[in-house]
């Protein structure tokens, strides 16, 4: 008997199409998008800074924008895509044995989110601080 | 089969990641919604920023946080790439972690010029 | 007990007639508690004896009536009617060719299974009389859950990495690479390694997470896969080093 097999292919650009959770996870690597803007921004900040205070002054000019206020919106919001889906994956590729069990999932990932309160806490006080 | 290259720059993509994941937010926040809401007005003005970019160790670890995170947005765009279907990975990469290392070097000039 | 018809929008595909894949609709008058199984088995045995697919055991151990339903790579075994509406659609694992109507051609995945060397590597080979090769709890436990995978393909089915790029080693393999290597009694990693870290093994991953959201039996591939991850790379620094490891 002759065989013949039949091949269905993935749509190579449009398979996240498909399914909720690879729209999601798109949605995730996405925030890459939103990582290199922001740092491309951030960077010729520290230039700005470097150059003198009208300089400084042009670059909070951009970022007070209403452009710069609709960017930095959505990079804050692709950054805590990131930050979330992040810190869900951290005890599927860090398990931590001890004895006979594992330390359960959900207190790796609360320990995570303490840590990242405690992180954006010390920034914004060096922010009103300084 | 031959071991793959992508092991060093995958191990900054998840040191990059974890830092995204924790400082990235509270840093947008600051730098780049903050000043339009008027809030931290003292932190953002130029003779603060300046005298706090002045101090050696912020110096270092910004420039730890900043390098990390372009590595790590630099590997997971190449990702994204062939998400997209670009199947032509060795260009992909070769521009995503050019610019990654180009971004290194303009963050420690920009840092060392403040 | 209650009945409903559910209507069964299965993917056909016979090979001697067909040039591609459709969908055929099957009525079926099905009690509540049945799983989509039963009710294809209820087709090729009352309507339509030409209908492919595979099953055995019908309680998730077997892993052959692995299929996409309404979507969603499953076990037709472990998809109970009660969740789904009056239509089902029924199609078989993508990712895979189709051999005939539900039925896959595995082949890629067998020898995917092959490559990654799945069985113990013990340091020295023991006789019967020598005894076994023992271990603790602890150390059973630290693979236990990477040993239950039953070969179902649906982790596959799931991956657009390795429906992207069919060189992909693949989710069940490296989680099954993963479960040797994390076992105490075994001292294959090395020999592993040249499959497992090459471009075909896991880095070709990207962590999408489906496999591990779609696996019946709660293998959590996608973790096993970044936990190797993490241990190549740290390979990959410490083989530069004096006296580490050969490349």
């Amino acid at each position: 008997m002759s065989r013949k097999p039949y091949q269905r292919e993935l749509p190579k650009t449009t398979w996240f199409l498909r399914h909720a959770r690879y729209k999601k996870y798109m949605l995730h690597e996405i925030s890459a998008f939103a990582v290199a803007v922001y740092l491309l921004i951030l960077i010729i900040g520290l230039f700005r800074l470097g150059q003198g205070e009208e300089a400084w002054a042009g670059w909070l000019s951009f970022v007070t924008s209403p452009f710069g206020l609709i960017l930095h919106l959505i990079i804050f919001g692709l950054s805590l895509v990131h930050t979330t889906a992040w810190f869900k994956a951290v005890p599927q590729a860090m398990r931590v044995q001890r004895g006979e069990q594992f330390v359960p999932g959900p207190t790796i990932v609360g320990a995570h989110y303490v840590v990242w309160a405690a992180v954006s806490v010390f920034v914004l006080i060096l922010a009103g601080v300084a | 089969m031959a071991r793959s290259h992508k092991a060093p720059f995958w191990f900054l993509f998840a040191a990059g990641g974890t830092v995204v994941a924790f400082v990235l937010p509270v840093m947008v926040l600051v730098t780049g919604i903050a000043p339009t809401l008027g809030l931290f007005e003292g932190a953002m003005s130029f003779d603060a920023m300046s005298a706090f970019v002045g101090n050696w160790l912020v110096k270092i670890v910004l420039f730890g946080i900043i390098t990390l995170a372009l590595w790590h947005a630099a590997h997971r765009l190449r990702v994204v790439a062939h998400d997209f279907g670009i199947r032509a990975d060795a260009p992909v990469a070769g521009t995503v972690y050019g610019l990654a290392a180009l971004g290194t070097l303009l963050t420690a000039i920009a840092l060392l010029g403040v | 007990m209650s009945e409903r018809t559910i209507e069964l929008e299965v993917l056909r595909y016979r090979p001697e007639q067909d040039s591609e894949p459709w969908f055929q609709t099957y009525k079926v008058s099905c009690p509540e508690e049945w799983v989509v199984l039963d009710a294809l088995n209820y087709v090729k045995d009352e309507l339509d004896r030409t209908l492919s697919y595979r099953w055995s055991c019908h309680m998730f151990v077997c892993g052959s009536c692995g299929m996409v339903i309404d979507g969603e790579p499953k076990l037709a075994c472990k998809a109970f009617l009660r969740d789904y509406g009056n239509r089902i659609r029924i199609e078989p694992l993508a990712n895979f060719p189709i051999e005939r109507d539900l039925v896959i051609v595995m082949d890629d995945f067998m020898e995917k299974l092959e490559s990654v060397k799945p069985y113990l590597i013990p340091k020295e080979e023991k006789s019967i009389d020598q005894g076994e090769y023992l271990q603790t709890p602890a150390q059973l436990k630290a693979y236990k859950q990477y040993s239950m995978c039953i070969n179902c393909m649906l982790c596959y089915s799931a991956c657009p990495q390795y429906g992207l790029a069919p060189e992909f080693i693949g989710p069940a393999a490296l989680a099954l690479a993963h479960r040797y290597n994390m076992d105490s009694r075994d001292v294959g990693r090395k020999a592993r390694e040249d499959t497992v870290a090459s471009h075909e093994g896991i880095w070709e991953c990207s962590f999408v997470g489906a496999c591990s959201e779609v696996c019946p039996k709660s293998v959590d591939p996608a973790g096993a896969i970044q936990q190797v991850k993490l241990t190549s790379a740290i390979d990959y620094f410490t083989s530069w080093l004096p006296g580490g490891g050969s490349r």
